[in-house]
This record gives structure tokens, C-alpha cells and sequence, in this order.
């Protein structure tokens, strides 16, 4: 490499880095600020909340209330399912410590 | 950062089932991969000790197939074969 790319390389590095970071910083802090509210685990004050959520899902199915929920609001419903199930999924990745398969 | 919408209050319904689910998959995966990992250490094994007979066999074969064609060969060159 000749001495002017090297120059220029390292004149362009530390630009690099500090576009790379005033880019990915205001992100990051937007990320933070929902997935505190949003990402968190359930708190144990949460328990009385849950507790009568599980109750209410439970009481629609007997009752057949569920029968009655609207299209609209029974796609959303089965979107959050899934997205909740996908946890699931998550988690195992985690737990296999793998992406792909179970490189045993 | 003021113009942004506020953040939606996540039922904690959701957020239970999300992080059970969470914690499960992760103890459901690392059971797995031990119970698969266990297999697959048997099954190498046994493939390492069928690998070891295989090669003595193969070796004894190759022997016998290259004494045979000298032979072959020393008759053919009409000279006593070796013994």
C-alpha cells in the first residue's frame, strides 16, 4: 500500500466511525426508550393483572364469547399470538446456541 | 424525540406469555441439544471402533490382493514366485 492510501485511510477511519456512530446513537436511544416500556418482563406487581387476563381468556372460551369477536380484531389477535409463540422460538435459538440446526 | 409516539403499555398478559415463552424455548433447546449431543457421541463412537475394524480389514485385503497379482506376475515371467 503506498504511503497516500495509507494516509488517507487513516484520515477516513475515524470519519468512518463517527458516521457510523452519530448514525447508530439517536437509533439505539429511540430502541432503548420503547423496549423499556415495551420489552421488560413483567414485574411482580403484574400478577393481579395477569392473573385476571388468564381468567378473562378463559371465561371467553366457555362462555363462547369468542365466537363474537369482531374479523378485525381477531386477526390482530392472532398476529400478537404469533408473535408470542415466536418468543418461543427465540428462546430455543438461545438455548441450542445456534441459528440454524443443533450443531451437536 | 419529543414528536414521538408514546409507548404502548404492553398487556402484561402478553408480556408474561412472551417471557414464559421465552424461558421455556431456551430450557427446551438446551435439554434437546444435550439429549441429541449424548446421541450423537454414541453414534461416533461406535462409528470410531467400526472405523478401526475396517481399516485392519482393508489393509489385510490390499495385502492379500498385492501378493497375489506378484505372484500372478512371476508366473506370467515364467520365475519361481516368491514363497
Amino acid at each position: 500500500m503506498s504511503v497516500r492510501a495509507a494516509s488517507s485511510l487513516a484520515t477516513k477511519v475515524p470519519s468512518l466511525i463517527k458516521g457510523t456512530l452519530d448514525y447508530a446513537q439517536p437509533r439505539f436511544k429511540i430502541f432503548l426508550k420503547y423496549a423499556k416500556v415495551e420489552l421488560t418482563p413483567p414485574s411482580p406487581g403484574d400478577i393481579p393483572q395477569i392473573r385476571s387476563g388468564i381468567q378473562k381468556l378463559l371465561s371467553g372460551f366457555r362462555t363462547g364469547k369468542w365466537k363474537q369477536t369482531p374479523v378485525k380484531e381477531a386477526w390482530l389477535n392472532a398476529l400478537v399470538t404469533t408473535e408470542v409463540l415466536m418468543w418461543f422460538f427465540v428462546g430455543e435459538c438461545i438455548g441450542k446456541r445456534s441459528i440454524v440446526a443443533y450443531q451437536v | 424525540m419529543a414528536d414521538l409516539v408514546a409507548p404502548v403499555r404492553v398487556s402484561p398478559l402478553i408480556k408474561f406469555s412472551r417471557w414464559s415463552l421465552l424461558l421455556l424455548g431456551v430450557s427446551y433447546g438446551a435439554i434437546r441439544y444435550s439429549s441429541l449431543s449424548k446421541k450423537e457421541n454414541a453414534i461416533r463412537e461406535i462409528e470410531a471402533k467400526q472405523k478401526a475394524i475396517r481399516e485392519v480389514k482393508l489393509a489385510q485385503e490390499k495385502e492379500r490382493l498385492a501378493k497375489e497379482e506378484l505372484a500372478e506376475l512371476a508366473r506370467a515371467a515364467g520365475v519361481e514366485p516368491l514363497p
